[in-house]
């Protein structure tokens, strides 16, 4: 009985390039999906390199699969390759926000999609907030509208990380905002939309906005005195 | 009985029985190693469809490949996997077969067309259509098995809410 894995090495079609990682669209067990790969750092010394990976890879497949436990929409995970610093999962079909909200700067807003997908993004950050989870990413470019449910999928869990301090969710919210302001200024005050929502979906809103008000007026990095 | 493709050249072949009724003869032959042809038998009632058996014999096969089983057969490693725990021994308990099992889901890797016959001919109950899977999963034990919080529901399917399992245990 022969059941070996040939030809694992090449992942399909490369549709994105970062710093960080090349996403691949490829096939898993007959299903379309995405394939991340961490690639690795040749000026990082190997063994450094190679336990940093892992321990990113890790903590992405954990936070996603934490942040669906939390009831927040992120694609199904397929598999985790510890090897090959791969990790596997659902091809999600629809437009980016961001291809939304840049469409709506040119063809004119539709209200009504405009305040369904500021509602979602408000209730899907405060359910992770509430969790414990920080999403560390939050632009426009990581979240899907789901084509067939219009559902909004949270994707790029790779600056993820789990905190309770209201510093912490005040800065991811304030990410948001500053990049809403500068991509999508066109499309009207979306971020009070998205707060409002975010406030009804997070018990914690209070002490979050009071952060968010003060980390407005010195910018993300903290001033270090005393 | 169905054979679908793995990642690679490998195929899986699935057949679903009811009505078992000598799993405590298959159970000790499969404790004894002396089943045969050697096949994976899972509780069927926590498998709400085929997918995440797939994903979890994809895994047990990347294992292989690498020799990297932490068990002690590609079938037995399957249904480790499918467990989506990492203690053995609750794993084989819960997600394989015991004295009582009257539900089983049969696997076989790179099996051929007799040796699915020959492993019909082992269990002892009606086969049927892999479909009725859904049906008949049973939906608490799931989700006291996983621990699936219902507000994961209401964005999840559950097949959806067990391959996160099975693809995310080895980072906790």
């Amino acid at each position: 009985m022969e059941v070996d894995i040939a030809g694992t090495e090449s992942f399909g079609l490369l549709l994105k390039q970062g710093a960080e990682a090349r996403v691949f669209e490829s096939n898993f067990v007959g299903r379309k999906s995405i394939v991340k790969e961490r690639f690795s750092k040749k000026y990082r010394h190997p063994l450094l390199d190679s336990k940093l990976t892992i321990k990113r890879l890790n903590a992405e497949a954990r936070c996603m699969t934490k942040a669906r436990r939390l009831g927040v929409p992120t694609p199904v995970l397929y598999a985790v390759d510890p090897l090959l610093h791969t990790l596997t999962f659902e091809y999600v079909d629809g437009p980016s926000v961001k291809e939304i909200l840049l469409d709506f700067g040119l063809n004119g807003i539709n209200g009504e999609q405009l305040d369904d997908v500021a509602t979602q993004i408000g209730s899907a950050v405060g359910k992770l907030h509430d969790g414990g989870l920080i999403h560390g990413d939050l632009t426009t470019s990581n979240m899907i509208v789901r084509s067939e449910t219009n559902q909004l999928v949270l994707i790029d869990f790779g600056l993820s990380f789990t905190s309770t301090l209201p510093e912490d969710k005040a800065v991811d919210l304030y990410l948001l905002e500053r990049a809403l302001l500068s991509m999508h200024s066109s499309c009207g005050n979306v971020m009070d939309k998205i707060l409002a929502s975010y406030r009804k979906s997070s018990k914690q809103w209070s002490s979050t906005l009071n952060k968010l008000a003060q980390v407005r007026l010195r910018g993300r990095k903290r001033t270090m005195i005393g | 009985m169905k054979e679908f493709q793995l990642n690679g050249s490998s195929t899986i072949s699935l057949a679903l029985f009811t009505d078992v009724t000598n799993s405590r003869e298959l159970l000790d032959s499969v404790q004894t190693g002396k089943l045969e042809p050697e096949v994976a038998l899972l509780n069927a009632s926590l498998i709400p469809d085929v997918f995440p058996v797939l994903v979890a014999a994809n895994k047990a096969l990347v294992s292989k490949s690498r020799g990297s089983f932490t068990t002690r057969t590609l079938h037995s490693e399957l249904i480790y996997n499918y467990s989506g725990s990492k203690h053995i021994t609750e794993s084989l308990k819960r997600c394989g077969i015991a004295d009582d099992t009257t539900y089983v889901l049969a696997a076989r890797f790179a099996a051929s067309h007799d040796e699915m016959k020959d492993v019909a001919k082992l269990i002892k109950g009606k086969e049927i259509d892999l479909a009725e899977l859904e049906g008949r999963a049973n939906q608490v034990l799931i989700q006291k098995h996983y621990k699936i919080p219902p507000q994961e529901l209401q964005i999840s399917s559950l097949p959806d809410a067990i391959i996160c399992r099975i693809a995310a245990r080895d980072t906790l």
